[in-house]
């Protein structure tokens, strides 16, 4: 039998419409999807985001979903199906050449945001996000609290605890730098306030701890540690003045704690997914030594002793 | 030289302006892509909101997929349906509206894209207004290519003319289907099942659309070149119904790890790996019609871009159909790796087809083009071009995946893919001169040759035996 016009349009008809049926309808007709227990509604204003988010390309390179064998700042919660119940059109994404936003919802406080979205470079320096200082306010705004919407239920339990921290801590930043370090102090559990750094300040990691300093921390805190780096002026509660720790209660572990789970409420990011245990004792220990121009190290130079089991060094003035 | 018509009526005109367009627009194009590629390097770069990375990025892939590839293809197609019906097109006034509809629609679309009106489905970022400017041009085109056919002297229907069929009849459905052309404001559906079907869409344009016409053309070009008979028809057919079976079932491979339904990512699976049987059937049949003749490769620019597009369309869909399975895509799925595959695919399979296509058409109705030279240059130029861009975006993506799966953090990676981004940037511009010299070499053979006399075309052609062979 040859092959006629009629009899090729004819099966490509079939076998596009048997297609449609089998991929486009039975889903949709089979596994009608409920939301999840995370999943709910925009507001106004984050629909508002969401275009922005939308119109702006944002989706070739960050993903909205997690999963199962995902690491990293978003990987809370493997992505169900129900959590995209709302979404039109979705934003699944296809390529990570940014992080996955999934949960990003509360994980960064808005002045972080308000500072990213200026020169992603200040709180990233190396990230290659275009600059969105082209924005509005509204329109920054609204993107903010879209970004801050993502993960849902989830989004709204962490954006609850950071506005709580956050009035705490402007309230205490308010009532002076000395008032703040002492607050700062005592919301570090008492073990870490005392626990020595186990890793000696040695000239290697010294030099490496100035690395990740570099890549990290030098864009809040600035060149001299004294909190006035470039990105300093988006945020409040500013970032903190090392060197006043000249005159205040300090240890390797509370730097360690605060650096590992950063500071909920402030700007100060985790870094315990960006940066494995070692980076930050030696980014702590190079804080302790260029800028508050001491080292508390446990002195230890062998391996194998917890440095934590010994008995704790007296507070130092 | 004659006076300039909008609607040109003279034979092979709407071939030639597709060809001449695509043309065009592959430099406009690959000019967006170098800028984009160099933003990855130097995100300070550019200040202007409508130049930023991710707003002139799906104009880069737009502009080429439907500007580039689709226009080029489809002149080439047309000629080639044409050519073995042997009358001439149905209608050439309508294939001329046909031919500013598309390329309205493809600068309305270049332009629009980075001003912010998008509908955020990849391939499918146009926004409605264009895509019914896309939807009817496809259709005076499918009813070209029918009345064209109705009217052949050649009552053998070449396989050729079954994929210029196929595509513009499955390419309606999906377009119409895909981008939810009955929600004109979003264009999607909600949640999932909005995935689901953008990806359909997303394939499919592809997998009916692009493909198809590149592996028609193959079938025109590659026996006529090689001076022998296509090795076999039967072959043919089992690259041709599977195919479209196939290939419209895999869309959900881009949701493997998505909370898509499990059967439905099996069918994508399943269906991805069987893509392989008409693959290979159509490079078995491809290769064999050269047995004997592969010292003709060098000689023919055409038959040149076309073998090196049937040898990438080799590596790609191996490629492809190993990434469809979860364990590759657990370590590669979201990485550069795909954005290679996506580069080797649509330049170095169907752009080269395309390029070929269209030499071998200029040739045909100029007797030669302007420089022969040039062209054998293009295509060294192309050929390092994505070559280079495959091998560098391909070691990307293992970096990305590898470190992604020991835990790095997506921001950790970026430090080590900046020589990467680098080479694929300096790489671009082996691209981007390529494109410039096929555009002025299909500039200078247009405007500076006369057309060679084609007896077919006179629609009172009587005796068919003169042209044959031809």
């Amino acid at each position: 039998m040859g092959m006629t016009p009629r009899m090729v349009g004819v099966g490509m008809a079939i076998i596009a419409s048997a297609t449609a049926w089998s991929v486009l309808f039975l889903p949709g007709l089979t596994a009608p999807i409920r939301p999840s227990a995370i999943a709910r509604r925009l507001t106004p204003l984050e629909a508002r985001g969401r275009i922005l988010y939308i119109r702006n390309g944002c989706i070739g390179c960050h993903t909205q979903y997690v999963r199962p064998s995902d690491w990293g700042l978003s990987a809370l919660r493997v992505s169900q199906p129900g959590d995209y119940v709302y979404d039109q059109p979705h934003l699944l994404g296809s390529e990570r050449t940014g992080p996955d936003l999934s949960q990003e919802g509360g994980q960064h406080t808005n002045d972080w945001h308000w500072a990213h979205f200026r020169d992603p470079r200040l709180t990233r320096p190396a990230s290659i996000m275009p600059r969105f200082r082209f924005l509005s306010r509204p329109r920054m705004r609204a993107l903010i609290a879209y970004v801050q919407s993502l993960g849902g239920k989830m989004a709204d339990a962490r954006m609850a605890r950071q506005n709580d921290w956050h009035r705490r801590l402007l309230a205490a930043w308010r009532r002076g730098e000395d008032a703040n370090a002492d607050f700062l102090y005592r919301r570090v559990p008492a073990p870490w306030r005392v626990l020595p750094n186990p890793y000696p300040a040695t000239q290697a990691a010294l030099a490496r701890g100035r690395f990740v300093y570099e890549q990290e921390c030098i864009n809040c805190h600035g060149p001299l540690g004294d909190g006035n780096g470039p990105a300093a002026r988006y945020l409040l509660p500013r970032p903190f003045n090392f060197t006043l720790l000249k005159r205040h209660p300090w240890s390797g572990g509370l730097l360690y704690y605060q650096i590992m789970n950063g500071i909920t409420g402030s700007a100060m990011p985790y870094f315990k997914q960006d940066l494995e245990s070692a980076k930050i004792w030696d980014v702590s220990n190079y804080i302790a030594v260029e800028f508050i121009g001491k080292n508390i190290d446990s002195g230890e130079t062998g391996s194998g002793i917890p440095a934590a089991r010994e008995p704790a060094p007296p507070p130092r003035p | 030289m004659p006076r300039f018509r909008f609607i040109d009526a003279s034979p092979g005109s709407t071939a030639r302006r597709f060809i001449l367009s695509g043309a065009g627009w592959f430099l406009a194009a690959t000019l967006i892509g170098l800028l984009a590629a160099v933003e990855l390097v130097a995100p300070d770069l550019v200040q202007s909101r409508y130049f930023l990375f991710p707003r002139i990025r799906p104009s880069h892939v737009n502009t080429n997929v439907f500007g580039f590839l689709s226009m080029m293809l489809i002149g080439a197609m047309l000629w080639a349906v044409s050519r073995l019906a042997q009358a001439p097109l149905w209608s050439e006034k309508l294939g001329n509206c046909t031919l500013w509809l598309w390329n309205a629609a493809v600068f309305a679309g270049m332009v629009s894209l980075p001003m912010g009106y998008t509908q955020s489905h990849e391939y499918g970022e146009y926004v409605w207004p264009i895509d019914v400017l896309i939807v009817a041009a496809l259709a005076l085109l499918a009813l070209n290519i029918f009345k064209t056919l109705e009217r052949r002297r050649e009552r053998l229907l070449y396989v050729t003319n079954w994929y210029a069929i196929g595509a513009v009849v499955a390419t309606l459905a999906v377009y119409f289907l895909g981008n939810v052309m009955w929600h004109p404001l979003t264009g999607a559906l909600h949640g999932m099942n909005d995935a689901e079907w953008a990806w359909f869409y997303g394939h499919n344009i592809f997998g009916v659309w692009i493909t198809p016409l590149a592996l028609g053309l193959c079938y025109f070009w590659l026996p006529r070149e090689a001076d022998q008979p296509l090795y076999s028809h039967t072959l043919s057919l089992l690259g041709f119904w599977p195919y479209f079976a196939f290939y419209m079932q895999v869309g959900a491979h881009h949701l493997l790890e998505a909370p898509a339904p499990g059967w439905l990512k099996l069918i994508a699976e399943i269906n991805s790996v069987g893509l392989l049987i008409p693959v290979y059937a159509f490079l078995a049949n491809q290769w064999l019609t050269l047995r004997g003749r592969w010292w003709k490769i060098p000689g023919s620019v055409t038959l040149k871009f076309i073998f090196a597009g049937t040898v990438m369309y080799f590596f790609v869909s191996t490629q492809g159909a190993l990434m469809a399975l979860p364990s590759e895509q657990r370590l590669l799925h979201f990485t550069n790796w795909t954005v290679g595959h996506a580069h080797l695919g649509l330049l170095g399979f169907a752009g080269f087809i395309a390029c070929g296509a269209g030499y071998g058409v200029l040739r045909e109705m100029y007797g030669e083009f302007w420089s022969s030279r040039l062209a054998h240059l293009q295509y060294w130029f192309m050929l390092i071009g994505i070559a280079g861009f495959t091998f560098v975006l391909s070691y990307a993506g293992l970096v990305q995946g590898s470190a992604w799966r020991n835990g790095e953090t997506v921001y950790r990676v970026l430090p080590e893919l900046v020589v990467p981004y680098l080479a694929r940037a300096i790489l671009g511009t082996f691209i981007i001169s390529g494109a410039a010299i096929q555009f002025y070499n299909f500039l200078r053979t247009i405007y500076g040759r006369a057309p060679v006399r084609m007896p077919w075309l006179a629609p009172e052609a009587g005796s068919l035996d003169a042209v044959a062979g031809g």
